[in-house]
């Protein structure tokens, strides 16, 4: 009979902080070069036209074993993927993944972030993670009873001034990624403190 | 997040939205050659009350997605819009998920004036012959945004 070509197996999606990537097992064909073609629908279309399948914009085809699919979830329902494997003329079956995708399962980790001191400004620099994030950023003084203040960074607009500060005095900063499309946001990053330079002013 | 009169409907991005209607507004728009006619006219949208404004987009976004959307796939294909069809498509199922008008009697007076309006529009997309119907409302999508912007909170 005619070798029939097998499907892609074990589809699965990791997404960390908004980016969501398909992976699947290879089709292993002797010293030939396996495609692969990658298809996806969301909730509307599983639920109004389940006939159809939208081309993924990254990956039809591919020969990796994985697809970027971030660009292709844009709304906060589930979404199914499927995939198939071809070699010349032939095509595997679908394989579909088992469960479909939500982004609103995404894992988010805290961002990157640089606190610096320019003179007596303190300066935060933030991890670029994409128009959907914010940041929302806590500092404060380490002076006894110094309260907290909780600036919100936009995506984009780090660096960011978070203070003037008084010589010799040390402030803390810590930063957590929040993300409103999906209604989350990350754990606190870890706390980064600085010293600002030049001595304390006596009391007059 | 949006805020239509009491109902509330977060984790939709609007510019989202609007970025996947204009990746495929000329395309759209140009197939409707009917230009003495619009469905979303001043009386439908303009001075919605807010207590209103959940009524109405409630009845407006269900069309879309029951008679609009749902009826357009075989030029969604033809086009090669699928990807800007999904997003919208997709992202109007969710506030319409989300959405949960009042169904208290002392807002009947107010819900009754939303389908007011709506059966305006119902009535002018229903003299049209069905084809040019789903068109023009596809190709109106732009005037839908505008309207729910008014409602929306960054």
């Amino acid at each position: 009979g005619v070798a029939v070509l097998p499907a892609p197996q074990n589809l699965t999606v990791l997404s960390i902080n908004m980016k969501h990537l398909l992976m699947w097992n290879a089709v292993a064909q002797l010293r030939e070069t396996v495609l692969y073609s990658v298809e996806y629908q969301g909730e509307y279309e599983s639920l109004y036209m389940s006939h159809i399948w939208i081309p993924s914009s990254q990956c039809s085809p591919t020969k990796g074993l994985e697809c970027d699919i971030t660009d292709d979830i844009t709304a906060t329902v589930p979404y199914n993927f499927r995939v198939r494997a071809m070699l010349g003329s032939q095509t595997s079956a679908w394989s579909t993944l088992e469960r479909p995708f939500n982004r609103n399962s995404t894992v988010l980790i805290p961002p990157r972030m640089e606190v610096t001191e320019h003179g007596l400004h303190l300066v935060i620099k933030l991890e670029d993670l994409g128009p959907q994030f914010e940041f929302p950023v806590v500092y404060w003084s380490q002076e006894p009873g110094a309260k907290e203040h909780v600036k919100v960074v936009k995506s984009g607009d780090s660096p960011v001034h978070l203070e003037t500060m008084e010589p010799g005095a040390v402030y803390c900063v810590k930063a957590q990624a929040l993300v409103k499309a999906i209604g989350r946001h990350s754990a606190f990053s870890q706390t980064q403190c600085v010293e600002m330079q030049g001595e304390a002013l006596p009391l007059a | 997040e949006f805020r239509f009169g009491p109902c509330r409907v977060e984790g939709v991005v609007l510019s989202e939205l609007w970025e996947a209607f204009s990746a495929m507004k000329s395309t759209v728009q140009t197939q409707d050659d009917i230009t003495s006619v619009r469905l979303l006219k001043s009386q439908v949208l303009h001075n919605v009350s807010d207590a209103e404004s959940c009524y109405l987009v409630h009845s407006l976004l269900k069309f879309y997605l029951n008679t609009v959307f749902k009826n357009y796939p075989s030029k969604v294909a033809k086009f090669k819009i699928s990807k800007s069809f999904s997003t919208l498509a997709n992202n109007f199922f969710v506030i319409v998920s989300k959405l949960h008008p009042s169904k208290d009697k002392d807002m009947l007076s107010i819900s009754e004036s939303a389908h007011r309006r709506f059966l305006l529009f119902c009535k002018a997309f229903k003299q049209m012959d069905t084809e040019a119907a789903l068109v023009k409302a596809f190709g109106e999508v732009d005037i839908l945004l505008t309207w729910m912007q008014n409602f929306y909170h960054l």
